[in-house]
């Protein structure tokens, strides 16, 4: 890729337009990066797309050329991956443009200060696309081409130590550019690098004009140390999963669905659970399937339970043989499944003439007097797996067994079954 | 034949998956959670080596890409909203060829739709998800033992194709528990990913005869690695449409479509005589199993195909198909997803549909589809 060993950089010509003040940076980094001994091996090199993503060709080094503004988020990916080899560093490039593109990947690497470099080359303007502002444009700039004057820039450098970077800087002397990269390279963790830069074709095409509209040089630091990245150690997640094997029998001819209706934290999908582990203690096959807003913690919570002898491949329940409702909320949730062949078991509490009328087929309960608001989902389904003697309630017994609350469940089971 | 004592658990299928790809050789999850995928999070978190918490949906991307880059083998889950903002950067992982796994849990759409309820709506966004037509391998788990071993597949895939791979899952498949015995899970083997030896200057994307790039990652003290996006030749020069490049872009068409029969996976279950054939994916597909199993109680002459790799889709699908008088294809979408990319918009006489939006097919609804047909 290159002659001199000494260079990071390829023997392609610069691809700027003359004037273009990428070209110092680029520079200033192969020097940096030579006095601070690095190796080609050693550099990964990120780029996106723009003026300032057309140096992915320039660096005889590791290199990867990704989409606009993303480079801060590829390069932290990069950085993770190889945070636990020796010596490697990252050097993520990106302009102005893909700065406000990517500014939450930005704000994330600062937070997460994992060990890479951000160089944003900002000449104030997008360049590819004919010099449009950007999010980084000064207000002096915008003043001299009378739009968005009165709207400031992103300040960068105070966004990424705000995020928790441990060295954000700007500057705006181009001799300055080599050794602020080396402090920068040279520290532990993330560190961005804002260095003004010549636009001749759009922009400003003398530094000394340049070094007028800009913003003032700042170094920001925080003693913190660079994340660690390592790989845990861990375990299968098989082998954690209780295996079930059967002790009791089931009372069952074919295929029954059990329809557990209730509110949020009122136990019915760890109920439904518990009376899918305990069919499984009976030998049988079993699905749960559980339902609930998208909050989970208000309004209805039903479950589902399918008991078979066979295995069940559709999981779907359209008419359970037994409904348990315990609550309003689970009521109006199941009201449109409720038919004439199901057994209705149901707290006596909301059944309405209009629900008697319609469905002779209900069967009201006190569930509410059997337990707490917490626990009448475990009682109702108690009662009903002993009314219809569907599974011993040992099973269910030995189901909450595993639960940390299980004597609480027990007593609950064995009152409940008094009824 | 060896009988062993049953491994009986009440499980779930994101369990399955997660630890499937784990055993495959995925060592790092990165997500953003999204209802119905949030049990994959959770286990993601569990049983990775590494575990990282994007903020969204994009760095979760390209973190994954930058991991990818650097020898790692990542996977994540999301839902439809969050691979819709992912849509760019897995363009850009496809170009790169980069091995990631992506897990999407459909759910009901358009847009945020309802996010607990299933859906098999997603098939048409991947068929075009890549700028140009370019095929993305696609899986499709039918049950637990799929879920088992295509994730498994998926990874496999990812490193022998260099590619982004997709697992396409319904709210449904991975969000309910079902007694099954762990004896049913195949052993996984770990996919070997050995450092190619190459002798003098690595050229990253020079492809040998199967079409794929050997691998080598950014930071490796042997040869200097070029990755990029855009238009590039075999050093990676970015190079415009010149003949070269063109067919490097060309190649990640043919990587796929040459060596099909690698990626191609489906269950035909058939019967002597059959003239018709009901067809089906994902989660529609134990409703099937269900309603064959009535037909033929009835004495219907009926063969069941299920699709475990969507896309591309290969020759030999067809060449089933071209053998009945009469498809029925059951899928849970407004349109026929699959039946319009197999055989376009067009209504055909020996094509027909079942179809339904908001709940599961039933294995009633397919037995009167069937019957109808």
């Amino acid at each position: 890729m290159t002659k001199n060993p000494n260079t990071f950089l390829t023997d392609k010509k610069f691809p700027f337009c003359p004037g273009c003040g990428h070209g110092i940076s680029i520079n200033a980094l192969n020097k940096a990066l030579q006095e601070l001994n690095y190796t080609a091996h050693d550099i990964i090199v990120v780029s996106d797309i723009g003026c300032s993503g057309l140096i992915d060709p320039l660096f005889a080094t590791h290199t990867i050329h990704g989409l606009h503004g993303r480079s801060p988020a590829l390069g932290l990916g990069v950085a993770m991956g190889v945070a636990q080899k020796q010596n490697k560093k990252v050097i993520a490039f990106i302009g102005d443009g893909g700065a406000t593109i990517g500014l939450q990947h930005i704000l994330e690497a600062a937070r997460r200060n994992v060990d890479m470099t951000l160089i944003v080359l900002n000449n104030l303007l997008y360049g590819m696309t004919g010099g449009q502002i950007s999010g980084l444009s000064t207000q002096k700039f915008k003043e001299i081409i009378d739009f968005e004057k009165d709207i400031p820039p992103f300040d960068l450098v105070q966004l990424a130590h705000a995020s928790g970077a441990r060295f954000a800087v700007r500057v705006n002397a181009p001799n300055k550019i080599k050794d602020t990269l080396k402090k920068a390279i040279k520290t532990k963790g993330f560190s961005l690098v804002e260095a003004a830069s010549l636009c001749p074709s759009y922009g400003m095409k003398r530094m000394n004009e340049l070094i007028e509209v800009v913003e003032e040089e700042n170094i920001l630091e925080h003693q913190r140390p660079a994340t660690r990245i390592k790989d845990q150690l861990t375990t299968s997640l098989l082998d954690k999963t209780p295996r079930i094997t059967p002790k009791y029998k089931a009372n069952l001819t074919n295929r029954k669905g059990i329809l557990i209706a209730g509110s949020a934290g009122g136990g019915a999908q760890s109920v439904a659970r518990f009376l899918a582990m305990a069919g499984m203690y009976a030998g049988l096959q079993a699905t749960m399937k559980g339902e609930y807003p998208i909050t989970v913690g208000t309004g209805f919570s039903v479950a589902e339970v399918i008991f078979d002898h066979n295995p069940i491949n559709y999981t779907g329940l359209e008419k359970p043989d037994y409904f348990i409702i315990v609550t309003q909320d689970g009521l109006i949730k199941v009201k449109n499944k409720l038919n004439k062949d199901s057994k209705i078991y149901i707290e006596e509490k909301l059944v309405t003439d209009e629900l008697k009328e319609k469905y002779s087929n209900i069967i009201p309960v006190a569930f509410g007097k059997m337990a707490n608001r917490k626990s009448t989902a475990l009682a109702a389904t108690t009662y009903v797996l002993n009314k219809e003697n569907i599974l011993p309630l040992e099973a269910l017994k030995e189901a909450v067994g595993t639960h940390r609350l299980k004597d609480i469940f027990v007593e609950v089971i064995e009152k409940a079954s008094q009824y | 034949m060896e009988t062993k004592t049953p491994q009986t658990t009440l499980i779930d299928g994101s369990k399955l998956m997660i630890e499937a790809l784990v055993q495959a050789g995925a060592d790092t999850f990165v997500a953003y959670p999204i209802t119905p995928s949030n049990w994959m999070y959770k286990y993601g978190k569990e049983r990775f080596p590494q575990f990282y918490a994007a903020p969204d949906e994009i760095t979760t991307f390209q973190w994954m890409a930058g991991l990818s880059a650097a020898g790692r083998l990542p996977a994540t889950s999301s839902a439809f909203p969050g691979i819709a903002l992912m849509v760019e950067s897995i363009n850009m992982a496809y170009a790169m060829e980069l091995p990631v796994i992506i897990i999407i849990t459909q759910r009901l759409g358009p847009s945020t739709g309802s996010a607990t309820t299933g859906a098999q709506g997603d098939l048409a966004i991947l068929n075009g998800i890549i700028s140009g037509g370019y095929p993305v391998p696609v899986f499709s788990p039918s049950n637990f033992e799929d879920a088992w071993e295509l994730s498994a597949k998926a990874v496999e895939t990812a490193v022998n194709f260099r590619t982004p791979v997709f697992l396409l899952t319904s709210k449904e498949m991975v969000m309910y528990q079902k007694s099954f015995d762990l004896n049913k899970l195949k052993p996984i083997n770990k996919v070997k990913r050995e450092q190619p030896q190459i002798e003098g200057e690595y050229l990253p994307y020079k492809a040998g005869k199967n079409l794929v790039p050997p691998f080598i990652p950014l930071g490796n003290d042997q040869h200097l690695v070029r990755i990029t996006a855009s238009t590039h030749d075999e050093a990676a020069n970015i190079r415009k449409n010149d003949p070269e490049a063109l067919a490097n872009t060309r190649r990640l068409h043919d990587k796929f479509i040459k060596r099909i029969d690698e990626i191609s996976l489906y269950e035909l279950d058939k019967q002597e005589g059959s003239q018709k054939i009901l067809m089906t994916w994902g989660i529609t597909a134990d409703a099937a199993r269900d309603a064959i199993t009535q037909l033929r109680n009835r004495g219907e002459k009926i063969d069941l195909l299920i699709l475990k790799s969507l896309l591309p889709v290969s020759p030999e699908i067809y060449k089933i198909l071209d053998s009945y008088k009469k498809i029925i294809i059951a899928e849970e979408n407004l349109t026929g997803q699959l039946k319009e990319i197999m055989y376009g918009a067009r209504p055909l006489p020996h094509v027909k549909q079942i179809n339904k939006m908001g709940n599961m097919i039933t294995p009633d609804e397919i037995v009167s589809g069937v019957i109808q047909a």
